[in-house]
């Protein structure tokens, strides 16, 4: 059955000049990476696991976002639901990714080489879990269940746009409610794998929830920047206004502390209980100039976004939620930067040509990817029964 | 399947009836005398009561050697208790402050209720630290206060943070629970015609004349409330489970502990509001104001709790093994297997595996199972601490003082007790105050809303 009401809608062309730029900070960030392999493929390949962990987080916690919203119930999301959606399409980017990655695995990870594993009684005892056959099976089913779920939520979203069939809403549910545990579980497992591995002797349990927090940060900040912009710019519907704006700063702000919670339970446990096994990780990001960088994240990651969105009129001021937006944005960036580097560089940090390409890269294909995976679609759900409530959302 | 329409609303309370069947709905229970059944249920709930009563009463004349309580096991029924309890007390904040800034609609059935029973609960709870310490006349040294012995409290112990942690939250419940109830009190002077209620209820009513002005405050102050009880809320269960995660004891110290405490508080919090609603409902005939639908998101909320908590139990077993610690192997090896693995698996059981049934919507509509399975939650929590508690002790790193423990008949005595005083003080709320907020719920019945749709 169709929903009895139409939504005046009509697509508009994104500006050509955007893309441009975002090409060009692509095609510049890849000859950088290309010569830092070349030059440093030990320092380039650390960096590369930043920028696919980056990546992880915004396509997967975006399909969380949309997950979240049809299980939910949500309506007041329900008129940018489309961007997180061609956010989630970043998994198609992935494998990409990864690629120059598999060449240089043994750089990153020391566990991969038998002969450390060999003298190294702990690590034999994980070889089980950390090995290179299970790694790349678990990497590959992770992206490939990623995938599909992407691909049908995506598809029943799309198909909606024309048929108005309220009966693929309910597919969708169904879907995104088998894939939420599926997302716990996956990205649990994603962080273990790319992050805590690099120090294969340090254990946490709540690492999967850091990154789970950070993630979902990430792609909440990714979505209210677009949103706000593409509404400013009225490429959206009609109607949405500093209700739908302060729902998205309220939720950027309560998973601002949300991470800031996680982070300390997992500091402040490790400090107190002060066991040489779990001190050490920390000891390496508190050691030389390192120090500064954690400290740094204290602040960029929880203080400055948290007085940032602390205030109910800042929650709803569409500047102040592009510059926070963009901010946290960053600071995921800083925060995966923080997980990983430490393992290479102990005692002072690194930041060079090398970073900057990754960063270009980042950003060039945050801008070329939107422009791709949106392509001809509407950037709105206009067949979505749920999409008039959404409009009329009021506090 | 049947046909779902997605552009309406669902509403929180069906039928569209006039406002004062709400008025008159919902103070029934207060201006009618108690009956036969009300009687027979607190009867009961003393009686329990007076277990818990007797059950002290020879813990205080003899001392805690009456209690199962061995050396290695130290902490056992009581502190398993008492985390029991804090955590009941947790739903009735999620609900109110929680889902309030999250603006769902379909608390305001149920928020009331919940409310009163965190702090019932909190009270429960309060009473087994005061117990614990052995010489409860000397449970005002727990609060740091400059005294002429010149003690101190520690300052560095996660205990004392409990302190503090759970009198602030039994503080700003009260406070939230009575701003809630104001225009409930005004309601209910307005109608009754005893001389005594009606003074009772004019003092606690503050003057409330329904005018604008103060329902403008009035928004305001539950807004500020709630966005300070809800970073409260996630910290009390955060610092009791660092009474745990802070030492070294394997089973205990692991950094998952506060994010998995606070979900597990909420799952058992849900279960225990889920089992007194279900008859509240149908006593009062409150079907229509507490609806399926709202039982349904109960158990929906349930379902992700309890899938959290099961996650937690999985990433533990799975770190324990990965870390490479031989204690932590062991421990979880031990957990599962070991002279305790009868309470373990209670625990996955009831905690992990029942409420997947809420998988499947017909069950999450059926009154009779989600009852049993919501029960079923309340004993798995509880076993829940049993095992944290109870098996890192018992065997710990020294082989030679392993010890099992045993409950005695004392342990027992007390922890019936405190279901006693618990379920009695919720049967006197029931008849003393309207268990659900009157003015909330006139807010939310169809056609109470101004629409943005046609204007």
């Amino acid at each position: 059955m169709s929903s009895l009401y139409q939504i005046e809608y009509e697509r508009k062309e994104l500006p050509k000049k955007y893309f441009q730029i975002g090409l060009l900070f692509l095609c510049l960030g890849i000859i950088g990476i290309a010569a830092g392999y070349f030059f440093d493929s030990h320092r380039t390949a650390f960096n590369n696991i930043i920028l696919l962990t980056f990546f992880i987080s915004i396509s997967v916690a975006s399909l969380f976002l949309v997950a979240i919203e049809y299980v939910a119930g949500a309506v007041w999301s329900t008129p940018f639901r489309r961007i997180s959606e061609f956010y989630s399409g970043f998994v198609l980017f992935l494998p990409v990714l990864l690629i120059p990655l598999l060449f240089n695995l043994g750089n990153v990870f020391h566990w991969m080489h038998p002969e450390v594993v060999e003298a190294d009684k702990i690590l034999k005892g994980k070889a089980p879990y950390l090995n290179v056959d299970f790694f790349m099976i678990r990497v590959s089913a992770f992206i490939l269940l990623w995938f599909v779920f992407y691909f049908f939520i995506y598809k029943n979203s799309k198909k909606q746009d024309v048929t108005h069939d309220q009966y693929l809403t309910t597919k969708n549910i169904r879907l995104s409610a088998v894939f939420i545990p599926i997302f716990a579980i996956t990205i649990s497992f994603t962080s273990f794998d790319w992050l805590m591995s690099l120090e294969p002797h340090w254990f946490s349990t709540i690492f999967g929830v850091y990154y789970f927090s950070g993630s979902i940060l990430a792609a909440l900040a990714i979505v209210t920047f677009t949103a706000v912009w593409l509404n400013e710019n009225g490429y959206l519907v009609n109607g949405l206004k500093k209700d739908h704006y302060y729902s998205l700063g309220a939720l950027m702000f309560a998973f601002t502390n949300f991470w800031a919670y996680i982070a300390f339970s997992q500091f402040l446990l490790i400090w107190y209980a002060n066991l040489p096994e779990e001190t050490f990780w920390f000891l390496d990001r508190w050691e030389g100039n390192w120090i500064f960088i954690t400290i740094g994240l204290m602040f960029i990651r929880f203080i400055i976004p948290y007085f940032g969105l602390l205030s109910q009129p800042s929650k709803m001021d569409p500047k102040r939620l592009k510059v926070i937006s963009l901010w946290i944005l960053i600071a995921h960036f800083y925060d995966l930067y923080w997980l990983a580097m430490p393992n290479l560089n102990k005692k002072e940090f690194l930041f060079s040509w090398i970073e900057i390409s990754f960063i270009l890269v980042t950003i060039g294909l945050l801008i070329v990817g939107f422009f791709k995976l949106s392509g001809k679609n509407n950037l709105v759900a206009i067949g979505d029964p749920k999409l008039k409530r959404g409009i009329d959302f009021r506090l | 399947m049947s046909f779902v329409d997605y552009t309406k609303e669902i509403q929180v309370v069906e039928g569209k009836q006039p406002l004062r069947t709400i008025d008159d709905i919902i103070s029934k229970p207060l201006e009618t005398k108690p009956d036969k059944k009300f009687y027979i249920a607190i009867s009961v709930t003393l009686t329990m009561l007076m277990f818990g009563v007797i059950g002290l009463g020879l813990t205080f004349w003899y001392g805690i050697g009456m209690w199962g309580n061995n050396n290695p096991v130290g902490w056992a029924y009581d502190i398993v208790n008492f985390v029991f309890w804090v955590g009941i007390g947790h739903a009735g904040t999620l609900i109110s402050a929680i889902l309030y800034l999250f603006r769902q609609k379909w608390r305001t059935g149920i928020a009331r209720f919940a409310e009163g029973m965190t702090i019932f609960a909190v009270m429960t709870a309060g009473l087994f630290p005061l117990i614990h310490v052995g010489r409860p006349w000397l449970d005002g040294y727990l609060f740091p206060y400059p005294n002429q012995h010149s003690l101190w409290v520690n300052f560095t112990s996660p205990l004392l943070w409990d302190v503090f942690a759970v009198s602030t939250y039994l503080t700003v419940s009260l406070i939230f629970w009575y701003v809630g109830l104001i225009p409930d009190f005004a309601s209910l002077r307005e109608r009754t015609a005893n001389k005594f209620k009606k003074i009772t209820y004019s003092i606690f009513s503050l003057g409330w004349r329904f005018s604008n002005r103060h329902w403008q405050h009035y928004e305001m102050v539950y807004l500020i409330l709630a966005g300070f009880a809800t970073p409260l809320v996630l910290s009390v269960h955060t610092i009791v489970s660092f009474d745990f995660a802070v030492s070294i004891l394997p089973g205990w110290h692991t950094t998952i502990f506060p994010p998995y405490f606070v979900a597990g508080a909420v799952f058992s919090g849900f279960a225990m509001v889920q089992n007194v609603l279900i008859f509240v409902r149908r006593i009062f005939n409150y079907e229509h104001i507490i609806t399926l639908n709202t039982l349904e998101k109960m158990n929906k909320i349930m379902l992700v709790t309890g899938s959290m908590v099961g996650y937690a139990y999985a990433m533990e077993f799975f770190i324990a093994w990965y870390s490479g610690v031989q204690a932590e192997q062991f421990t979880f090896f031990n957990r599962a297997l070991g002279p305790y693995a009868w309470a373990y698996w209670i625990m996955v059981t009831c905690n992990v595996v029942s409420p997947q049934l809420f998988w499947f919507k017909k069950i999450r509509r059926s009154i009779p199972i989600m009852f049993v399975v919501a029960v079923f939650v309340n004993v798995g929590m509880w076993f829940e601490r049993f095992v944290i508690v109870v098996t890192s002790l018992s065997r710990d790193y020294l082989p030679s003082s392993w010890a099992y423990y045993t409950p005695t008949l004392v342990d027992a005595m007390i922890l019936i007790g405190s279901f006693g005083f618990f379920f009695t003080w919720i049967l006197l709320f029931t008849k003393a105050l309207p268990v659900v907020s009157i003015a909330e719920v006139k807010a939310v019945v169809d056609g109470a809303q101004p629409s943005h749709k046609d204007h």
